[in-house]
């Protein structure tokens, strides 16, 4: 079965994937930051019993773990599959996770909530995302019965998540909108509508591939519908902005357009060494090259399957024993040599 | 214009330094500030939880030790998380944290949240009032032969229930009034559809 991020979206160019997540906590115990070992684990295996046949009735199969029976190597790969986040990588508590076959959807029990309900897809498609959050989050609320206040709504460890207990996340594309001197101001205008607009790989200010999270920043006071009609025409308003400018250097710069996505191309087929920044720039300059028809490749394939495969956890993974940074750069170079299509 | 202290990066901080009465302009990368010494406005620049650390910069973290001693001795029953300890965590540690430090900070959370009451999805399996509303009867099975819009209706009236309560907290009675009338009115509704 293909994994989420390995199925290609031909919806609307620039939308890498949507992200819904949902955080819950039951009624009957205290958060996680206060319970001690003894109780975490009862509260854990109970939610684990009682969410047992999840998905069954529409054919889903869940896995469960405790995140503690898995490799560190294995919880960093499932972050870098946007599975786990850091506090689940970093938490030492008893927890555990339901994990669906394809990885689209996790149910995380007793991190920085006791429920973090999560759904992935590639495309725009937070509406259908919510509906099918929403039949989880019922399905969990009909065993379990939530913290929940007529006021403040869902009642969660975090004030920043209080409220509907939702983050609904788009990843776009925008390598050239990126590059403009307005972007930063593009950016805090979204900030006035509500939705965050951060880089996804790279420190601070330096985005490696130009992949761009929007989110909501505010969770109380909205309805969840609300909140997904912000991100989404935030998303609509960026993607189309990008391709706006793309369409421009295409009539005024193509022959330097093409000339830098073959040359991407042709490092990445033949190198025998790529950082985690090279790598990530060169298949950025591809996915754009794609999208906007100035390569063509024997077979279609999903760049960010490449650029979520190129990460450490998850090239380590492909490996029998630890590897240098140097090493790391190789397999890194092989990866790609492998997985890129002829043209 | 680049960061004027690695010369490398572009500077998108702009921070205006006035001693002795000289104004003085500097220009700085997110990451050469980050370094720098900006005190409780420094966790603008920290990326890991921006939102979390900013609350407890607007709560004051700051000034705890000024405060008002009451405050540092206010602790909640149920799980024990001291005042000072939710304002370094910004972290609530059980439910009933809420209603403890909830009123200490709703200026902060008008700040982050720009509104106070909660408008969205109410869980649709544990709420007495809500079921007895929706069954008729108290009942918590859920009816899987119901009318979807009347279901919508009743959903309505839970949430006109809560800003109802809202509004006589503040003592706002022509609001009150308005969503009382609007209940009456929405059950109304259900009746003649039953």
């Amino acid at each position: 079965m293909l994994r989420w991020f390995e199925q290609k979206d031909t919806g609307r160019p620039g939308v890498i994937s949507s992200r819904i997540r949902l955080v819950r906590n039951w009624q009957d115990y205290r958060f996680p930051s206060t319970l001690d070992e003894k109780e975490s684990g009862e509260m854990v295996r109970s939610l684990e019993f009682g969410l047992k046949d999840l998905g069954k009735d529409e054919g889903h199969n869940f896995e469960f773990a405790m995140l503690g029976d898995l490799e560190e190597l294995d919880r960093v790969a499932l972050k870098e599959r946007r599975v786990l986040n850091s506090a689940a990588v970093s938490n030492k508590k008893p927890a555990g996770i339901f994990i669906s076959e394809n990885e689209d959807t996790g149910i995380v029990l007793n991190c920085d909530d006791h429920i973090r309900i999560q759904l992935l897809q590639m495309g725009l498609h937070l509406e259908e995302l919510w509906e099918r959050a929403g039949k989880i989050d019922d399905y969990i609320n009909e065993r379990f019965a939530y913290a929940f206040d007529d006021r403040y709504g869902y009642l969660t460890s975090f004030p920043t998540n209080m409220g509907t207990g939702l983050r609904a996340s788009v990843v776009v594309h925008l390598p050239m909108l990126s590059q403009g001197k307005k972007f930063q101001g593009l950016i805090s205008d979204m900030g006035r509508f509500g939705a965050s607009v951060r880089g996804v790989y790279g420190e601070r200010d330096e985005n490696f591939g130009s992949l761009y999270e929007i989110s909501n920043q505010k969770t109380l006071g909205q309805t969840e519908r609300e909140i997904i009609d912000t991100v989404t025409k935030a998303a609509i308003q960026l993607t189309n902005q990008e391709l706006q400018v793309r369409k421009l250097s295409l009539q005024r710069h193509r022959d330097e357009r093409e000339d830098e996505v073959y040359k991407s191309y042709g490092v990445l087929k033949y190198s025998r060494r790529l950082t985690s920044r090279d790598a990530m720039i060169f298949l950025s300059q591809i996915m754009a090259g794609l999208a906007d028809g100035l390569i063509h490749t024997e077979e279609d394939f999903s760049v960010y399957r490449l650029m979520l495969g190129i990460q450490p956890a998850n090239l380590q993974k492909l490996s029998d024993r630890p590897l240098s940074k140097e090493e790391l750069d190789g397999a890194r170079a092989e990866f790609i040599r492998r997985e890129l299509p002829e043209l | 214009m680049l960061c004027e202290k690695c010369k490398i990066r572009d500077a998108n901080i702009q921070y205006t330094e006035v001693i002795n009465g000289t104004k003085k302009e500097h220009h700085f990368c997110a990451q050469c500030a980050k370094e720098m010494d900006f005190g409780v406005y420094a966790a603008i620049f920290d990326g890991e939880f921006p939102l979390g650390k900013l609350l407890s910069g607007l709560l004051g973290i700051e000034d705890t030790d000024k405060g008002p001693d009451k405050l540092h001795q206010i602790l909640c029953p149920t799980c024990g998380t001291g005042y000072d300890e939710f304002v370094r965590d910004s972290r609530f540690g059980c439910a009933d944290c809420y209603s403890v430090f909830g009123p200490l900070m709703e200026d902060s959370l008008k700040q982050l949240h720009g509104n106070l009451i909660h408008t969205g999805k109410t869980p649709v399996y544990q709420r007495q009032d809500y079921m007895d509303l929706r069954s008729g009867t108290g009942e918590h099975e859920k009816d899987s032969t119901e009318d979807p819009n009347s279901a919508v209706n009743y959903e309505e009236i839970f949430q006109w229930n809560a800003k109802l309560k809202e509004a006589l907290r503040f003592e706002d009675y022509e609001t009150a009034a308005v969503c009382r009338d609007k209940i009456k009115e929405l059950k109304k509704g259900n009746e003649a559809d039953a």
